[in-house]
């Protein structure tokens, strides 16, 4: 069995206890639920050990793995609530799914390409420098800005359109 | 129109608010990082394709957890309840060993793991006179699992109505922490079961598998399951540790196919109800044809359980002792409210149960005085429609639970004991039996004789039984 060295163990759960409650926070605004989030975080550092001895920058590949879990989740979410909807056809809506304070913008993100999503999440919420979204992201730092630029613009017309 | 900025700029600029990791999952982690890596060495070593898909098809979610005694470093699954408040009914219905065939005890004992030691229960449910199910913590933290050490949430079983008790699989979800967690459990049938409060799982192997049900983000406070269907109340709850049914301001009545897990809102009781604010709780009570719901804003709901149909509030013509607008039909309000939830998400200010098939009995509690409580007792004959005082239960202890049976007995669990009645809540009396101090958190009757109660003292590693009618009452200790 390939078990962690006690070093690597170690430094393992440095980077567990110093980043564990930020990853697991940044993914609870993205989805539904504390559970969810956990979840999420707790696979994306599950794929993290499985390949710790070959990684450079342990925390970056967090938060693409993160990223990449979360937009399975709304698609799977997704796909749910219209289930749901069609269940309810002709029913009320429920009141009791009020949506969380950020819902709104994070609704829109997920209608964002992937190629955009990704560099947002990581540049405006996860806190990255274009330079290492860049790396992560294996682009360019221009591709990378102008993405962002992009993701932005979108995202305000999208509000301004909704708020309308 | 808003300045589309604001609502971008603030999102951008809030802070992330850290989320501690709940106690054990550095290890749950590990675990499944090297079971991965165990894995691809063998798809490796095998070369086998089918090998690939086999890992690939495991749910994520479909995990349970086995910690079965004696000692405590073990932990065991032991998650049952024979009926909660409300549910009194649903086992009377299940009762029936025809209905509901009953696992043979002498048969699986020997193959069982024993009850994990240190249980400590919460919840119970019965399936028939024999088979029933208790969920609880056991073991000691950090020596439970696996896969987590700190997850101790164990369920003991029993196919001989408690003479003896072995462990079962329940979910990998600990005890109550806001909307984390389990604490209640039924059972539909051997086979179809549920853990819920706050979390929601559903087994469909008698427990052996567990599988986590999406709740989205709301919290599970009741459950009953009676007819063709099962129902759970999912409400919108802030409270925090192990409170987790209280500061609820929205709930709603959700129902599933006891073998399936497409949850969804019941037609008219499934858009939500609410007190302006006020944080309130909700009643769920099944008999073998009707359900009844008492919404947080004393809303008295009823409809079918063997389908999928709309339930609707029951109406009153006013001619009732205790009605509204006398000479019209209107909603028919309960006679009290269920105001806040108790630690297991039952109402606190009304407790309610059903006897026979259309007469359903209302405790209404007054806020506790000391060590003393008001409680009122109030019937009705028609389903909901009109309410009639019946009397007064002792003013000892507060009330947590009411039970009552086909011909007409009613059980008051409070934190001072049980008290049984046979006249329809007009008198009471206390129970016989050596019972635990500070008193039961929950009762339930299997059928007129047979019963099953949880001592609000978790410490006492027992359930309480009666076998005649709910006159006098014994221990039964876990393992």
């Amino acid at each position: 069995m390939d078990r962690l060295r006690t070093g690597d163990r170690a430094a393992a759960e440095e980077l567990f206890n110093t980043c564990y409650p930020r990853l697991a926070g940044w993914v609870r605004r993205l989805v539904d639920d504390d559970d969810t989030a956990h979840e999420i975080a707790a696979e994306a550092f599950a794929r993290l050990l499985g390949r710790w001895s070959r990684l450079e920058n342990p925390q970056s590949y967090l938060y693409m793995i993160a990223t990449n879990l979360v937009r399975d989740h709304w698609r799977k979410t997704g796909r749910e609530r219209k289930a749901l909807q069609a269940v309810q056809a002709g029913v009320p809506s429920d009141p009791s799914y009020q949506p969380a304070q950020d819902v709104h913008v994070r609704e829109l993100l997920q209608t964002l390409p992937d190629r955009l999503r990704s560099a947002f999440l990581l540049h405006y919420y996860a806190g990255f420098p274009v330079r290492d979204v860049a790396t992560m992201l294996g682009r360019p730092e221009g591709t990378i800005k102008a993405d962002l630029f992009q993701a932005r613009a979108r995202l305000r017309a999208a509000l301004g359109d909704t708020d309308g | 129109m808003a300045d589309p900025r604001d609502d971008l700029d603030e999102w951008m600029n809030a802070q992330v608010q850290p989320l501690p990791p709940p106690p054990g999952t550095f290890e749950l982690i590990r675990k499944r990082a090297r079971r991965r890596k165990v894995t691809r060495a063998a798809v490796a070593a095998a070369g086998a394709a089918a090998v690939i898909a086999v890992i690939a098809t495991v749910p994520r979610l479909v995990i349970t957890q086995l910690n079965v005694g004696p000692g405590p470093a073990a932990s065991g699954n032991a998650a049952g309840n024979t009926s909660s408040a409300g549910g009194n009914r649903q086992h009377t219905a299940s009762a029936s060993p025809s209905a509901v065939p009953s696992r043979s005890a002498s048969a699986s004992a020997s193959a069982l793991p024993p009850a994990p030691g240190n249980f400590q229960a919460t919840s119970v449910t019965f399936v028939g006179l024999n088979t029933g199910f208790v969920l609880g913590q056991a073991g000691t933290p950090g020596q439970c699992g696996p896969p987590s050490r700190y997850i101790c949430t164990s369920i003991a079983g029993t196919g001989d109505h408690g003479t003896t008790w072995h462990g079962v699989r329940a979910p990998v979800s600990g005890a109550p922490a806001g909307a984390a967690g389990v604490s209640q459990v039924r059972f539909y049938n051997t086979s179809d079961g549920w853990a819920f409060g706050p979390q929601l799982w559903a087994t469909h192997d008698g427990g052996q598998t567990w599988t986590r049900i999406r709740t989205h983000g709301l919290r599970v406070t009741a459950l009953e399951a009676a007819g063709q269907r099962v129902f759970a109340v999912w409400a919108q709850c802030s409270g925090g540790g192990p409170d987790f049914a209280a500061d609820c301001t929205s709930s709603a009545l959700y129902s599933a196919s006891p073998g399936g897990d497409q949850w969804a809102p019941v037609p008219g009781a499934g858009t939500g109800y609410s007190l302006s604010g006020t944080a309130g709780s909700a009643a769920l009570v099944l008999s073998p044809s009707r359900g009844y719901l008492l919404a947080p804003d004393g809303t008295l709901l009823s409809g079918p359980v063997a389908s999928a149909g709309a339930w609707q509030p029951v109406t009153s013509t006013g001619t009732g002792s205790v009605s509204p607008s006398p000479g019209t039909a209107s909603p028919s309000p309960a006679p009290c409210e269920p105001g806040p939830a108790q630690a297991d998400g039952q109402p606190s200010g009304a407790l309610l149960t059903g006897t026979t098939s259309s007469t359903l009995v209302l405790v209404c509690t007054s806020p506790a005085t000391g060590a003393t409580q008001a409680k009122q007792v109030y019937t009705s004959a028609d389903d909901g429609q009109q309410w009639q005082k019946a009397g007064t239960a002792p003013a000892a202890g507060t009330a947590t639970s009411v039970a009552g049976t086909a011909t007409g007995t009613l059980v008051l669990a409070t934190t001072a004991g049980l008290q049984v009645s046979t006249d329809g809540g007009a008198s009471w009396a206390a129970v016989r039996g050596a019972l635990p101090s500070g008193g039961f958190s929950y009762v339930g009757m299997t059928s007129a004789n047979q019963g099953v109660a949880v001592p609000a003292d978790v410490t006492q590693h027992a359930v309480w039984f009666t076998f005649d009618g709910g006159q006098s009452w014994h221990a039964s200790p876990i393992p």
